[in-house]
């Protein structure tokens, strides 16, 4: 890209790591230019996972270090429009602001059972944490639909406050984010530790306290939580000619359009199983690195290539995992013997990608990414 | 500037060292090591190290 080509006032929709993470990524590469930074939160950026976590469990911390990036903030005023021509960006206050170059990283919000506007509680934001952490306080009984790994954290932290809880699974426990093996054994460590399970397909919601499945049968608590997937917030997006059959997919270097990239929970990436959004900390982190570069270098920047690298943390259980999920049939064991722990795993997909696990064992991650691959 | 960590917080995720592997890279046994931990003003290395204690999700890293 030629020098007089470059962005010289960037715009950032979306105060979560992703728009954070790229304002830092676009001052290393060295864009002196205006930055500004729009977020709907009335607040700083925050770290998601440990919301479900540390917060929720014993009240850590969710702070972020502050912005060394000198972005200029607009807090608290969402995005409702976009004019790819005029190259401006319509704000909820009635306002727009002109960019050269544009990154969009609004993120995604929580499904819920009963549509937008139902009454059972969810975790996406600080505020949800917060709210659930108070009413979880009272000990009431808890009813978790969504056997994910946000499910499970969430069903996890109430039994440690007290709660009875009963989760709703449509399937085995995080089976198609961890693979058989992993699930039996979460599983089986959360019914231990006094977890009810039940297997069906949750319908709706009847009222504040209800769910009823498939089968017509309902499953009632005091507290109705749900964690049964997310929505990427696009509709600002839906008018401006960027999406592809409803969704915002980017190129291998997060670009979606001249002078615009996406990165994070909003953006479907290129990936090794296909273009997909990858809701994770660790990919939207990696996504606007990427995306920053292109933004400034075009073709020069360096494409995605993203290894993916998760954890969780729920009924006794820390788990770190490199590479695709999830992993297929048992595991070659490199330390221990037990999927419980303290153990380190490593499974080998047919296309000779791998995959490591560590259940309980603190491990450097670069050291976990090496033996994903070393079982090539 | 300098850059702070609050050892008991640190549980290894190295996502720090993924952004900045010039200035802080983890041992072994999963301690993270800061190579550099003094930064002068207007470094070049200051924007890496921002991006760096930003992304821990346990928020285990600071600029002082």
């Amino acid at each position: 890209m030629k020098l007089t080509e470059a962005p010289r006032r960037i715009l950032v929709i979306g105060n979560g790591i992703a728009g954070q993470t790229a304002c830092d990524s676009l001052r290393a590469a060295g864009f002196d230019g205006d930055l500004t930074i729009v977020g709907d939160e009335p607040r700083a950026a925050y770290s998601r996972p440990a919301l479900s976590k540390g917060l929720l469990v014993d009240g850590g911390s969710h702070a972020l270090a502050p912005p060394t990036h000198e972005a200029a903030e607009v807090l608290g005023v969402a995005a409702v429009g976009l004019d790819v021509e005029s190259r401006r960006v319509s704000l909820d206050d009635g306002s727009d602001l002109p960019y050269d170059g544009l990154v969009i990283a609004t993120g995604s919000r929580a499904r819920r059972l009963g549509g937008e506007d139902s009454v059972e509680l969810t975790l996406r934001t600080l505020d949800d944490a917060l709210v659930l952490r108070e009413r979880l306080a009272a000990r009431p009984s808890v009813v978790v639909v969504g056997a994910g790994p946000l499910g499970m954290e969430i069903a996890s932290a109430a039994l440690s406050a007290g709660c009875r809880v009963t989760l709703v699974a449509d399937g085995r426990p995080m089976l198609s984010h961890l693979g058989p093996c992993l699930s039996d054994a979460f599983a089986a460590a959360a019914v231990a530790r006094g977890l009810t399970i039940v297997v069906g397909s949750a319908a709706g919601i009847d009222d504040a306290r209800g769910v009823v499945l498939r089968d017509g049968s309902r499953v009632a608590a005091d507290l109705l939580v749900s964690a049964i997937g997310d929505i990427p917030n696009t509709e600002w997006l839906a008018a401006c000619g960027l999406m592809t059959g409803g969704r915002l997919e980017a190129d291998s270097r997060g670009r979606i359009g001249p002078g615009i990239v996406a990165a994070g929970d909003v953006a479907a990436v290129p990936t090794r199983t296909g273009v997909r959004r990858i809701p994770l900390w660790s990919s939207a982190i990696e996504q606007a690195k990427v995306a920053a570069l292109a933004l400034l270098a075009g073709d020069e920047a360096p494409e995605l290539d993203f290894d993916p690298y998760f954890w969780t943390e729920q009924f006794g259980l820390n788990l770190k995992a490199t590479g695709d999920l999830p992993a297929a049939g048992e595991p070659e064991f490199l330390l221990g013997d037990s999927p419980r722990g303290p153990s380190v795993m490593r499974w080998t997909h047919d296309d000779g990608h791998g995959v490591a696990i560590a259940v309980n064992h603190r491990i450097p991650i670069p050291r976990l990414r090496r033996m994903a691959s070393a079982g090539a | 500037m300098r850059i702070v960590i609050d050892r008991p917080r640190c549980e290894g995720h190295g996502l720090c060292e993924e952004i900045a592997p010039d200035l802080m890279h983890l041992d072994d046994e999963g301690e993270l090591i800061l190579d550099v931990e003094e930064l002068s003003e207007g470094s070049p290395e200051l924007a890496d190290a921002g991006a760096a204690v930003r992304v821990c999700p346990v928020a285990a890293l600071t600029l002082a």
